[in-house]
C-alpha cells in the first residue's frame, strides 16, 4: 500500500466529507431528509469543469461558481418542495435528483451520458484539506450561534418553532442552498480529481450514500459527520477486493445500525475541546482543571 | 390511426403492471404510513424466482407465476419482521424506516449481483406464443393481454379480499387508524403481516410479468420509482388512486415515447412528479392530513 | 385600549364550522380566560390567531392591526406567543437551549456575522446569554439548566413553555391549557406565576382553561364558547351565574378535567 493509494483514499474521503457536512446541515440539524443532493453534485460539477474549461477560470474561483450553480438550482427546487411534509419531501428531493441526471444524460453539449473526458486534474490532497478545514469551520459557527439553534428547533418542533418568530420557511431554503454549495464543490472538486465526468456518477445510489453516511455519523454532529465520512468512504476502498460484496454488506450494515444504534456513532454529541475536557474531570481521579461548562459558551 | 392504438395498448399494459407495483407500495404506505423503499428489491426476486422456475427447474408458467408471488409475499414478511418490525417497536420516527429499507433494497440488488447469478441480463422463454391478436388492425401482443388480464384479475382479488373479507376490514380499519384499530382488538401485528404479504405478493407478480416483457436484471428495482410517482400521482395511501395513476403514467409514458423521444421516456416520469407536488400534492385521490396543534 | 379584538371571526374545515362568528375584545394587561367544553373550539381560535389557521370570515386585529393572513412567524414577531395544549418543547435540548433559542429575535446578526465571528455577533450573543439566564432564573429554571427538556418533570416543562414563550419579549401571551394535569397545589402557584408574569412583564394574557380554580381566581373577564358559538361573555362572577353557561358547562361547581 504506497503513499500514492492512500493519497487517494484520502482525497476521495475528503471530497464526499464535503458533500456530507453539507448534507449534515440539512439533514442533521434542520431535520429535513434529502434524497437528491448527488444531483447538485452533479450541477457542481458540470458547472465547475464549464468553468475552467470553457472560461478559463481558475480552479477556485470555479469552484465557487459551481457551488453557486447548484445553489440557485436548490433555490428553485426549495421553492417548490419545501412546503410539502415529510415523505413527500424525500421523494420529491429524489425525482429532482434523478431529473437532473437524465437531463444532463441528453444535453449533447455536456457530452451526454458518455461523459466529459479531458477535465484538468486540479484537485489535490492540500486542497481538499484546505476546503474541508473551511468548511468545517464554517458549518461549526454557524451551527454555534441563533441561526443554528434556530435550525435545530425547526427539526425539533416545527410548529413551535414558527410561534416563537423563527422564518421556517426561510430557514429551511437556508439549509438547502448552503447543503447544495457544499454538495457542488463536492462535485467540482470530484470532477477535477478524475479528470472526466458522467451523470451516472451521480446516481440515487450515490444521494442514498450522502444521507447514509449523515446517519451513520449520528444527526447533529459534526465530529460524526466528518468520522463518518472517512471512514465510509475509505473503508470499502481499503476492502476493493471484496468489491462486488462490498455493497452487500453496506445494505446489511445500513439495516443493523437501523435497528441497533439509529442515533448513529456520536449519538448527537460533538467532540470539542470544551467535550473533552468534560469527559475527563469526569473520570474518577481526574485529571486537569474543574470543568467550567461546555457546549455553548454560558 | 392504428399507430395511436397501438401505443394505448402498450401503455395500458405497462401501466397495468406498474399498477400491481404501485398498489402493492400504496397499501403499505397506508397502513404504516412510510414509503417501502425495498419494494423494488422484492419485484425483482420475484422476477428471477420466476425466471429461474422456468428455466432452470423447467416448471411450466403457471406453476412458476405461483412460486414467483408466494415467495415473494413470504421474502416480503420476513424483511417486515427483520428491517421494519424493530423500529416499529421503538416507535422510530417514519424516516428510520426509509433508511432502513435502502439498506434492504441495496443489499438485495447487489447479493443477486455477487452471487453466482450475476448482474447478466436474462430474458425469459415465450410462454404465450408469438402471434399477436389482431382486432381492428391494430396488433396486440399476446403478452400485452395477459399481464393486463392477470393484473386486473389480481387487483380484483385484492379489492374482494379487502371489501369482503374480515381481515379486509381489519386492514381499512388499521389504514384509518392503526392505534385504535389495535385498541379495538384488531390483531395489528397479523394485520401488518398480512399487508406486506399481500404487496409483497403483488410484487412478485408484477415481477414476473415484467420479467416477461423485458429482460431480468438485478437493477429491475429501479422501476419502483416509476410506482411510487405513479402512487403519489394518484394519491398516497389510495389504492383506486394508484390504479388510475399507473395507468396515466403507463400511458403517458408511452406515447411520449413514442411520439416525442425514447429518451424523454424516464424523464416525463419526474416532469409528472414534479407537476403534481406543486399543482396538488396530494394527488388525484389522496387524503389530506392537517396537523392539529 | 384594545390589544386584541376578533371580529365575527368564522373558521369551516369542509363542511364543519369549528368556530361561528365569534366577537370579543381583550383590554392591554388584562388577564382573559377562553372556556369551554372540549371540541369547543378553543385551540381552533388560539390557531386561528397565532396564524396556524386561516380564518375563513372575519377578522383579527392586534394593537389595531390586521394578522388575517400572516405567517405563524410574522405573528410572533408582532408580538404574540403561545404554548400549546401538548407541550411542544424542543425535547432534546436542554432547559437552557429552549429559552436560548426562543430569545433570537432580541439579536439581529446575520449568518455572515455568526460564520466569521465578527464583534457584533459577540456582543449580541453575550446580550442573549444574559436575556437566558435572567428568564431563567426569574422563572426559577435555574438548577434545571443543563437538564433535557423531555427530563424534566411535567408541571416544570410546563413552566419552561412558558419561559420559552416570554423570551420574545411578547405584547399577548396565549396559555393553552397550562394547568393542564397539575394538582390543586401546582395550580394554585401557577396562577400566582401568571399574575406576576403579567405584572412584572407588562403583557396582556390569554388562558384556555379547564380548571374552573384558576380562571375564576386569575381572569377578569371571560367567554365562554359552546359548539364554536360565543355562549356568553363576563366577569367570572357574572359567567358563573349565567344560566346558559351554567346548563351547557358547568353543572355543579364540578369540573370536567381531562
Amino acid at each position: 500500500m504506497d503513499w500514492f493509494y492512500i493519497k487517494g483514499i484520502l482525497i476521495l474521503s475528503g471530497i464526499n466529507l464535503m458533500a456530507v457536512l453539507g448534507l449534515s446541515l440539512l439533514t442533521g440539524f434542520t431535520g429535513l431528509f434529502s434524497f437528491g443532493h448527488a444531483g447538485f453534485m452533479a450541477i457542481g460539477a458540470y458547472v465547475t469543469a464549464m468553468g475552467t474549461i470553457k472560461l478559463g477560470l481558475p480552479f477556485v474561483p470555479a469552484l465557487l461558481l459551481g457551488a453557486t450553480g447548484a445553489a440557485m438550482a436548490s433555490f428553485f427546487i426549495g421553492r417548490l418542495t419545501l412546503n410539502l411534509k415529510g415523505d413527500y419531501f424525500c421523494i420529491a428531493t429524489l425525482g429532482f435528483g434523478e431529473a437532473i441526471r437524465l437531463i444532463l444524460d441528453n444535453v449533447q453539449y455536456f457530452g451526454g451520458a458518455r461523459g466529459w473526458p479531458g477535465i484538468p486534474v486540479s484537485t489535490n490532497l492540500t486542497t481538499v484539506v484546505i476546503l474541508d478545514i473551511i468548511g468545517i469551520a464554517v458549518l461549526a459557527n454557524l451551527i454555534r450561534s441563533r441561526h443554528g439553534r434556530n435550525f435545530k428547533a425547526i427539526r425539533e418542533e416545527e410548529m413551535a418553532s414558527q410561534t416563537i418568530g423563527i422564518n421556517v420557511f426561510r430557514y429551511k431554503m437556508t439549509a438547502l442552498m448552503i447543503s447544495a454549495a457544499y454538495a457542488g464543490i463536492a462535485g467540482g472538486l470530484l470532477g477535477h480529481y478524475l479528470g472526466f465526468l458522467q451523470p451516472k456518477m451521480f446516481q440515487f445510489v450515490k444521494s442514498t450514500e450522502l444521507t447514509i453516511t449523515v446517519i451513520f455519523g449520528g444527526l447533529g454532529s459534526i465530529s460524526g459527520s466528518v468520522i463518518g465520512a472517512l471512514v465510509l468512504t475509505s473503508l470499502p476502498e481499503l476492502l476493493r477486493t471484496f468489491a462486488i460484496w462490498r455493497l452487500v454488506v453496506y445494505g446489511a450494515a445500513v439495516v443493523f445500525i437501523m435497528i441497533t444504534r439509529p442515533q448513529g456513532l456520536m449519538g448527537g454529541y460533538e467532540i470539542t475541546p470544551t467535550n473533552i475536557k468534560k469527559l475527563f474531570s469526569r473520570l474518577p481521579g481526574s485529571v486537569g482543571k474543574k470543568q467550567a461548562v461546555g457546549g455553548d459558551k454560558k | 390511426m392504428s399507430g395511436f392504438f397501438q401505443q394505448l395498448i402498450n401503455g395500458l399494459s405497462i401501466g397495468s403492471v406498474y399498477a400491481l407495483m404501485a398498489v402493492g407500495y400504496s397499501l403499505v404506505y397506508s397502513i404504516m404510513n412510510f414509503s417501502n423503499f425495498a419494494h423494488g428489491g422484492v419485484i425483482m426476486i420475484g422476477a428471477y424466482i420466476g425466471f429461474f422456475a422456468m428455466t432452470a427447474f423447467e416448471m411450466p408458467f403457471a406453476v412458476a407465476f405461483c412460486l414467483a408471488a408466494f415467495g415473494t409475499g413470504l421474502l416480503a414478511v420476513v424483511i417486515e419482521r427483520v428491517a421494519y418490525s424493530p423500529l416499529r417497536k421503538r416507535n422510530a420516527p417514519f424516516l428510520y424506516f426509509i433508511i432502513s429499507a435502502m439498506g434492504v433494497s441495496i443489499f438485495l440488488e447487489n447479493i443477486i449481483i455477487a452471487s453466482p447469478i450475476g448482474p447478466t441480463f436474462r430474458t425469459y422463454p415465450r410462454v404465450f406464443g408469438t402471434t399477436p391478436f389482431i382486432v381492428a388492425g391494430v396488433n396486440i401482443g399476446r403478452l400485452d393481454v395477459m399481464m393486463f388480464v392477470i393484473s386486473a384479475v389480481s387487483l380484483a382479488l385484492l379489492i374482494f379480499i379487502i371489501e369482503k373479507t374480515r381481515t379486509g376490514m381489519g386492514i381499512r380499519a388499521s389504514a384509518y387508524n392503526l392505534r385504535a384499530s389495535a385498541l379495538m382488538g384488531v390483531n395489528t401485528d397479523r394485520i401488518i403481516l398480512i399487508v406486506f404479504g399481500l404487496g409483497g405478493l403483488l410484487a412478485g407478480i408484477a415481477g414476473i410479468l415484467f420479467g416477461m416483457k423485458y429482460t431480468v436484471y438485478p437493477q429491475i428495482g429501479n422501476i419502483t420509482l416509476k410506482s411510487f410517482i405513479a402512487a403519489v400521482f394518484g394519491g398516497l395511501g389510495s389504492l383506486p388512486g394508484a390504479v388510475i395513476g399507473s395507468i396515466l403514467l403507463g400511458i403517458i409514458e408511452t406515447f411520449t415515447s413514442g411520439y416525442l423521444s425514447s429518451q424523454f421516456r424516464d424523464l416525463i416520469a419526474f416532469v409528472l412528479l414534479i407537476f403534481i407536488l406543486v399543482i396538488r400534492p396530494r394527488g388525484l385521490m389522496g387524503k389530506t392530513t392537517e396537523d392539529k396543534a | 385600549m384594545k390589544v386584541l379584538e376578533l371580529k365575527n371571526v368564522t373558521k369551516q374545515f369542509g363542511g364543519l364550522t369549528a368556530v361561528g362568528n365569534v366577537s370579543f375584545e381583550v383590554e392591554k394587561d388584562s388577564i382573559f380566560g377562553l372556556i369551554g367544553p372540549n371540541g369547543a373550539g378553543k385551540t381552533t381560535i388560539f390557531n386561528l390567531i397565532t396564524g396556524i389557521y386561516k380564518v375563513t370570515e372575519g377578522e383579527i386585529l392586534f394593537e389595531g392591526r390586521g394578522t388575517n393572513s400572516l405567517e405563524p412567524y410574522r405573528v410572533a414577531e408582532m408580538g404574540i406567543t403561545r404554548t400549546f395544549q401538548n407541550i411542544r418543547l424542543f425535547k432534546k435540548l436542554t432547559t437552557y437551549d429552549n429559552i436560548l433559542t426562543a430569545c433570537h429575535h432580541n439579536a439581529r446578526y446575520s449568518l455572515l456575522d455568526a460564520v466569521i465571528r465578527n464583534r457584533k455577533f459577540k456582543a449580541e450573543e453575550k446580550g442573549l446569554f444574559e436575556q437566558a439566564q435572567e428568564l431563567m432564573s426569574i422563572m426559577g429554571l435555574e438548577d434545571r439548566k443543563d437538564v433535557v427538556a423531555g427530563n424534566l418533570p411535567y408541571g416544570l416543562q410546563r413552566r419552561l413553555e412558558i419561559a420559552r414563550a416570554l423570551a420574545s419579549r411578547p405584547k399577548l401571551l396565549m396559555l393553552d391549557e397550562p394547568a393542564a394535569g397539575m394538582n390543586p397545589d401546582e395550580t394554585a402557584r401557577l396562577m400566582e406565576l401568571i399574575k406576576e408574569i403579567r405584572d412584572r412583564f407588562n403583557l396582556t394574557v390569554v388562558v384556555i382553561e379547564h380548571h374552573m380554580d384558576l380562571i375564576m381566581g386569575v381572569c377578569e373577564r371571560i367567554v365562554v364558547l359552546n359548539f364554536g358559538k360565543k355562549l356568553a361573555e363576563g366577569t367570572a362572577q357574572q359567567v358563573q351565574a349565567n344560566p346558559k353557561v351554567i346548563e351547557a358547562y358547568l353543572g355543579e361547581k364540578e369540573v370536567v378535567v381531562c
